[in-house]
Formats: C-alpha cells, structure tokens, sequence
C-alpha cells in the first residue's frame, strides 16, 4: 500500500528490468529524445532562441490541463471538460477587465486578480459541481464530464456568439503574456512551479498519497480512514482551476478572450497523461512524467509546424500517437 | 438479507416507473411546446418529428449495440463526416446514376465499417479502453474528413440519390422511417434471438460469466464495433441523401445526441441493460425536444446546454452500479 503511494507504480519486489525501465519513464524520456534529436536533423532552426521560446510557452499551455488531467485521472477519473474550462475562463477574463477597466482603469494588478480570483471561482464551482456528479451520486466520470463540457462549451458560445471578446488590458498581456524575468518567459515559470508543487503534493503530502489510494483500490481506500468524497470532490476542484487558469494564462498571451480555443484540449491532455505512464484504471501517475510527456506533444507539434505539415494532419498524428501509447502500455504490461 | 430484498424492490419499482416516466415526458414536453408554439401540433411537424426521430434512432441503436456490452462510440460524428464526404465523392465520380447510387452506398458502408472494424480491434482484440480508443480514432477520422475534400462540401451528385432517400416514400411511408424501422426489426431480433446478441449481453452484464459461459468476447464484441460502424453509415448516407452534398461538417453533435438519446431511453452504462427500443424511444424524447426548441427559436448554444442538462438528469434517474 505504501509503497504504491509513494511511488504511484506498483512495486513488488521482484520487478523485472523492463518494469523498473516503463515506471520511471525510459519510455517517455526516449520518445521526447529521438523526436527532439529527429526534428533538429531535418530541421537546424529547430534550435533557435526563439523557437525553443515558442515552444516553451505552448508546452506551458499543455502541461498545466494535462496535469489536471492527470489528477483526477489518478483517482480512476476523466476529465473533459478542461478544454470548456480553458475556453469558458479566457471569455471570463476579457469580460471582467472589459467591465472593470471602466470602473478601475488605473489599477491593472487589481484587475488582473480580479478575473483571476472569477475564473478560480468558476473553475472551483464547475469542478466541485463535476466531482460531487462522480463521488456522491456515483456517476461516470466520462459522461458526466462530457455533459458539463457541452453545458460550458454551449455557455459560452452563446455569450460570446464565437466572437473574440476584446477589452484584456494592456499591462496584463505585456507582463503576463509577453514578460519575461531572466529570459524565461514568466508563463513557463508557472507552468515549472505547479509540476514542481504537483510532485511534491504526490510524494510528500498526505493528500496527494489519497489519490493515488481513491483511484488504485476504494475498499481499502476506505479502510484505511481516506475520505473518498472529499478527495474525489477535491481533486475535480484542482483539476477544473488549473484548467481556468490556463484559460486566464492564454488570454494573456492571446491579448483578447477567445471562446472558442482548448476544443483538443481533452484529446491532447489524455495523450499527455497516458504516454506519461498515468494509468486509465487510476492510482497511477506522476507528475514529472505528464511533463515530460507533454514536452514530447509540443516538441513534434513544434516540428510539424517547422515542417509546414498541415494542421489537419497533426490531429490525425495527435490520434495516432495517442492509440500508439495506448497499445504499448497495454502490450508491455500483459507481458510481465 | 432484508437489505438485498429492499435493493431488488427498489429496484424493481424504478424499472417499471422508468417504463412509463420517458412516455409519458415525451407527451408531456410535446404537449408543452404546443401551448406556446401552436405550429408544434401541426401534421406537418408531426411528420416531421417521425423523419427527424428515424435519423437519431439510427444512431442511437448504432451506440445502444456498443453500450450494451460496456463499450462506448464516441467517433460516431466524425465516422458520420467522412461517410458523408467519401460517398458524395463516389457519387460524383461515377457517373450513370443508377451506378453511381449503388457505388455511393457501398463505398459508405465500407468506410464506416472499416472504421468500426478498427474501433473493434483495438478494443476487443488489443485491449484498450473503449473510451479513449474511439477518442482517438475520432481525431483521425476527423482530420480525414476535414482533408478528402479539403474541408469543402460535396456537391453535384446524382438528384436521384437525394429524391429516393430523402423524399422518396414505400407505401406511403417516408424512405427514411422505413430504413429505420426495417433497421429496428432486425436489430431487435439480433439483439434478442441470436447468440450474438445474448453473448453481447452477457459480456456487458458481467464479462466473467461470459468467460465461464464459453463466450469468445473479443470478437463478439469486435463485431458489435463493425455493426455499430455499419449502422452509422446508413445514418450517415440518409443524412447526406437529407443534405444534398457530403458535408465534412455533418456529424457535428451528433455524438453526443447519440449517447443522450440511448442513455435517456435507459441503455445503462454499465453494460448488459437497455435495447433498441430504448434507444428509439430516447431518440424520439431527444428530437421531440430539440424540434420544440426549434420552434420557439431557443438559441442552439442553449440547446446544447439543455443536451448535456439532460443527460445528467438521465444518469441521475438511472443511477445503479456504476464504473469508469
């Protein structure tokens, strides 16, 4: 039991080679490895300042909802709403600024918290409304997500109308969006800190060892005095702020709200989580790995983009790619 | 004991509340729109609703088939775009019209065959989740259909395609209903009468019963995937005929209508419960609906938001066991 917590893989004692080879990541590191290496022999400008800004900041844009997806995931969950989150919190963003400039214009930190503090409260409501559906009422993570992220999704397009909402102060794009401290642009500076907390949530504190219990056996989960409601209902919270935080980061950089962004954000996230290792069954998942993962998802979309490979083409490797992860999994862990 | 017997009542009472609950709102909300949109109660509308109703039970049965055995559909509106896209090509390029309707048809069909095939054996035979299987393969059939044509409708293909299976009528009765009526007849003796349809359902009630009963799951439920992809084709080349050109578009919602319509019609989740006919009575509560919404012009964002409403209140009535 503990062993599973600390480590979220399990670890019998007598794990082979290739077992301790896929639970510490070999397989993700080597995937990011021959597609970093690969892009830059076809394509030298692959390393290039700002490319590898570029690339930094859309890796930041993808690590932070696959890390939600990779709570609630942990906990036998699914989340898919995050993309609606994402779309829902950037609209939110501009709204609040455009409203609130007119009554503060001076004050663009005050504004900047303030549609920060309305999309948590939001992301808050809808993840505490997902989580109660899946641990109260016992409700299937996929279809109850799937249903809150059509209600979002149909929310905000029917604010909006699929018209970018204009109104993000400049000060907020400037120093969010564009800012940089030391050269590293703030938003990866974000995104480094929540993987960085997230692993430390998962390895140090007791709660984030409740995950990996609620997801990987609910009896003894119980038994062992975990309060499945509660953590379940806790990790939807997180995973539905990180998303809308996101949203809010995105605005930033996108300089307008956007209503009708993140709508592959579900598909992508889950790629992330499972080539990170997260298993579809829950209590297993780490954190530095869906990083890596998502590394690995931004680095061949980066060089597909260097490569003037149509866009349509990259949802069709996004599906290949996930299939392909899955089907590894699958066969290297029937094979032990 | 006592518990278990109070659970089997329970249980039981909710079962044949539920037979009469979904009935009786599809009468209600119809009854509804009528008061505040007069022309709801109109034949024409009423006729409507029937044409409407038989292109979503299509798809509904297509997702109950899966459902069933604790499988799920979620590339049915993409699988929808691409048959749309690839038959109006077919159609076009064929040539002599009456050629060309049966090259159309069968190139549909194969397509959404093949692409429930694919569903199938990753399933069934590989062994991934259903759910992220067929959230895969529907991005790779999306970027297909948004790239065989290059994202453009279809047009020009021969008007008879449009004028049999959209207009045309057998025995008075519009092309589309008697496709779906023949569909549910012979689905419903599949499901019911054969030992694939049982197999199906032993599966989805419990697959370790299935294994002890002697029943080869993976292809049992390989095969429910191509039935399920066959059954969206004719879906989809009902809708194309309905549209008039093949539309990278067409599927849009229609995923999530499908699983709302089988899911209201009672097809649980957790496998081994629900039939065709629930997911045609779910599918005629979904168009009575939307059809009602329509009418009294309610936004389609609004509708969409209604959609997911409603199929929360759906899985909350029928709460039982349930699972990922």
């Amino acid at each position: 039991m503990t062993s599973i917590a600390v480590s979220g893989v399990s670890a019998g004692p007598g794990r082979s080679r290739r077992e301790k080879f896929i639970a510490q990541g070999g397989i993700v590191l080597t995937f990011l490895v021959i597609a970093a290496v690969g892009t830059y022999l076809l394509e030298p400008r692959f390393i290039n300042r700002l490319n590898i800004l570029n690339l930094l900041r859309n890796f930041s844009f993808l690590v932070l909802p696959a890390l939600a997806q990779m709570v609630v995931m942990t906990t036998g969950g699914f989340d898919l709403s995050v993309g609606a989150m994402v779309a829902i919190s950037s609209v939110l963003t501009a709204t609040v600024m455009l409203y609130l400039s007119s009554v503060a214009p001076d004050m663009p930190i005050a504004l900047s918290l303030a549609a920060l503090a309305a999309c948590l409260l939001v992301g808050g409501l809808v993840g505490f409304v997902n989580g109660f559906l899946v641990a109260v009422l016992k409700l299937s993570p996929f279809m109850v997500t799937l249903a809150t992220a059509s209600m979002i999704t149909g929310t905000t397009l029917y604010y909006t109308q699929g018209i970018p909402i204009y109104g993000v102060i400049q000060q907020f794009s400037d120093g969010l969006g564009r800012g940089q401290v030391g050269g590293i642009p703030i938003v990866v500076m974000i995104a480094v800190a929540v993987t960085v907390g997230l692993v430390v949530l998962q390895r140090q504190i007791a709660f984030g060892r409740h995950l990996y219990a609620v997801g990987s056996d609910l009896r003894s989960a119980r038994l062992s005095g975990v309060a499945i409601v509660r953590t379940t209902i806790a990790a939807y919270v997180i995973a539905s702020c990180l998303a809308a935080t996101t949203g809010y980061l995105m605005t930033a950089r996108l300089g307008s709200g956007q209503g009708t962004i993140g709508a592959t954000l579900a598909l992508e996230t889950i790629a992330a989580a499972v080539i990170g290792g997260v298993s579809l069954r829950g209590g297993i998942g780490r954190a530095e790995l869906v990083a890596v993962a998502a590394l690995f998802l931004t680095v061949t979309n980066n060089a597909m983009n260097l490569l003037k490979v149509d866009s349509r083409f990259q949802t069709l490797m996004l599906g290949i790619i996930l299939i392909a992860a899955l089907w590894i999994e699958r066969s290297l862990s029937r094979r032990k | 004991m006592a518990e278990f017997a109070l659970a089997a009542r329970r249980s039981f009472d909710m079962t044949k509340l539920r037979n009469w609950t979904l009935p009786a709102a599809v009468i209600a909300v119809f009854i509804g729109f009528s008061v505040v949109e007069p022309r709801v109660f109109s034949q024409v509308n009423i006729f409507n609703i029937v044409t409407q109703t038989s292109y979503l039970a299509i798809f509904a049965m297509a997702q109950t088939v899966v459902i069933v055995a604790r499988g799920f559909d979620l590339s049915l509106g993409f699988t929808v775009s691409l048959v749309s896209v690839i038959s109006a090509m077919v159609l076009v390029a064929a040539g002599e019209p009456s050629l060309a309707v049966a090259a159309g048809i069968l190139a549909g069909l194969a397509v959404a065959a093949v692409i429930g095939a694919t569903n199938g054996v990753l399933i069934a035979v590989v062994g991934i989740n259903p759910l992220v299987t067929t959230l895969g393969v529907a991005n790779i059939v999306l970027s297909l259909a948004s790239t065989v044509s290059d994202g453009f409708p279809v047009s020009g293909f021969p008007v008879q395609f449009s004028e049999f299976f959209a207009q045309g009528s057998v025995l008075g009765l519009p092309v589309p209903v008697v496709v779906a009526g023949l569909l549910f007849a012979a689905l419903s003796v599949l499901m019911n009468w054969t030992r694939f349809g049982r197999s199906l359902y032993i599966i989805g009630a419990n697959p370790k019963t299935a294994v002890a009963a002697g029943i080869r799951s993976g292809p049992v439920v390989a095969a429910a995937y191509c039935l399920c992809g066959t059954l969206i084709g004719f879906g989809a080349l009902m809708l194309t005929a309905r549209t008039g050109s093949g539309e990278p578009n067409l599927g849009g919602n229609l995923t999530l209508e499908s699983i709302a319509a089988a899911v209201v019609g009672g097809v649980k989740l957790s496998g081994g419960e629900g039939g065709v006919g629930a997911a045609l009575v779910g599918a005629l509560f979904v168009t009575v609906l939307s059809n009602g919404m329509n009418l009294t012009q309610v936004d389609g964002y609004l509708q969409q938001i209604c959609l997911g409403a409603i199929i929360i209140i759906a899985l909350v009535t029928s709460r039982g066991h349930s699972r990922h």
